[in-house]
């Protein structure tokens, strides 16, 4: 099933489907044009990155944050118009907060962009539950033996996003310099920053 | 309308396996856990997935299981986001260690 | 009845690739995928709710050895199907 092969076989079959549903008026090209377009536009973990960067630098707007997530970020332009809510857990030195959807692949798509493979795959969504300290080893985090971890597996409309400890030594760095330093899995809870 | 179960309040989901979508995961099914806060009214999941206009929308509640009742085993929590009827108050919590 | 989606615990899937994967998409197709998926959405055709079930009900097998976006891609075939948009086979002819 895998390959160049089937790779272009599915990739006639889709364009037979568009070429299907313009014939019957269902939806045209420019306009499906369109919508991918818009779907891609300003969606990156940039954006968690900067959301991140204001919580470490502006107290009070970190409290607002972790209050209401979505009325939060929406001061900074972004998920305006989502249907979604959002939920922003901090990691804090006794806790520390991981993502997943089990029963399909719910993501802060707004916030971080298109997901990373691993967090689709059947490997870490049948394992970060079951055994997190195990799972986060292999992405290299090691937490100490007492951190508390809680596993949220998003199975509605709350999307989460991991709000990181800011790191030592970082006291004299810009808003922008900080939010340089915030990876993708930083927000997922697969790393620290 | 107050919300059927407030923040803190010991809950036990359903154990029944429906014949049809449904966002309670087989792991978190028949299990004890504790409301988190509620989330928002949503359709029920359930319904909506047959394609049918008439699904109840509902409360849905962040509830927190400890991996312990869950696996039996672990000292992690795991928070899902579950439909009100997914969930019944668990009476005998109280009364309970945990 | 249990759902070949519904995997948290279940244990043979080994370790994870946890390459960074920067790219969102890995071929054009898929970019075209999640379009037809968004814009059949907004046009009310099927809910998120539906395109769900129809990824969870593909054969055990066969969802393992699809690929991510190629269980998108049946999921709106499937639907669009049975929505009556397209006639079954229809996508072969």
């Amino acid at each position: 099933m895998s390959g160049d092969h089937a790779d272009a076989t599915i990739a006639q079959r889709v364009r037979r489907l568009e070429t299907l549903l313009e014939d019957k008026g269902v939806l045209s090209g420019a306009r499906l044009d369109e919508i991918i377009d818009a779907s891609l536009s300003g969606a990156s973990p940039a954006n968690g990155a900067r959301v991140v960067a204001r919580a470490w630098t502006d107290p009070e707007f970190k409290a607002r944050l972790l209050a209401d997530g979505t009325a939060a970020v929406r001061e900074l332009g972004f998920m305006e118009g989502s249907y979604q809510r959002l939920r922003v857990v901090e990691n804090t030195e006794a806790t520390h907060n991981v993502i997943v959807c089990t029963l399909c692949s719910c993501y802060p798509l707004r916030l971080l962009g298109p997901s990373p493979s691993w967090y689709k795959s059947e490997a870490y969504r049948s394992r970060v539950v079951r055994e997190p300290r195990a799972v986060l080893g292999e992405f290299g985090l090691d937490l100490p033996a007492g951190t508390e971890i809680t596993v949220w597996d998003s199975s509605a409309e709350t999307r989460y996003m991991v709000l990181p400890r800011r790191p030592d030594g970082t006291d004299g760095l810009t808003e922008e310099q900080l939010a340089a330093l915030v990876t993708r899995n930083a927000l997922i809870g697969t790393a620290a920053v | 309308m107050p919300d059927r179960f407030p923040p803190g309040t010991p809950v036990r989901t359903f154990r029944h396996d429906p014949p049809h979508h449904t966002r309670l995961p087989r792991y978190a099914r028949g299990k004890r856990g504790v409301v988190v806060e509620p989330e928002g009214h949503a359709e029920l999941a359930d319904v909506s997935a047959q394609g049918r206009g008439d699904a109840p929308v509902e409360q849905v509640y962040a509830v927190r299981f400890a991996a312990r009742d869950l696996w039996g085993e672990g000292d992690h929590h795991v928070v899902l986001d579950l439909w009100e009827s997914y969930l019944e108050a668990d009476e005998e919590d109280a009364a309970d260690e945990r | 009845m249990a759902r070949i989606n519904d995997v948290g615990g279940f244990e043979g899937f080994g370790a994870i690739d946890t390459g960074d994967d920067p790219e969102p998409f890995h071929a054009d197709w898929e970019a075209r995928v999640v379009g037809l998926f968004n814009a059949l959405r907004a046009q009310g055709i099927f809910n998120t709710n539906e395109f769900r079930d129809a990824i969870e009900s593909m054969p055990p097998a066969e969802y393992l050895a699809a690929s991510y976006y190629e269980r998108w891609f049946r999921a709106v075939c499937t639907l669009l199907e049975r929505k009556g948009v397209i006639e079954p086979g229809e996508l072969d002819a």
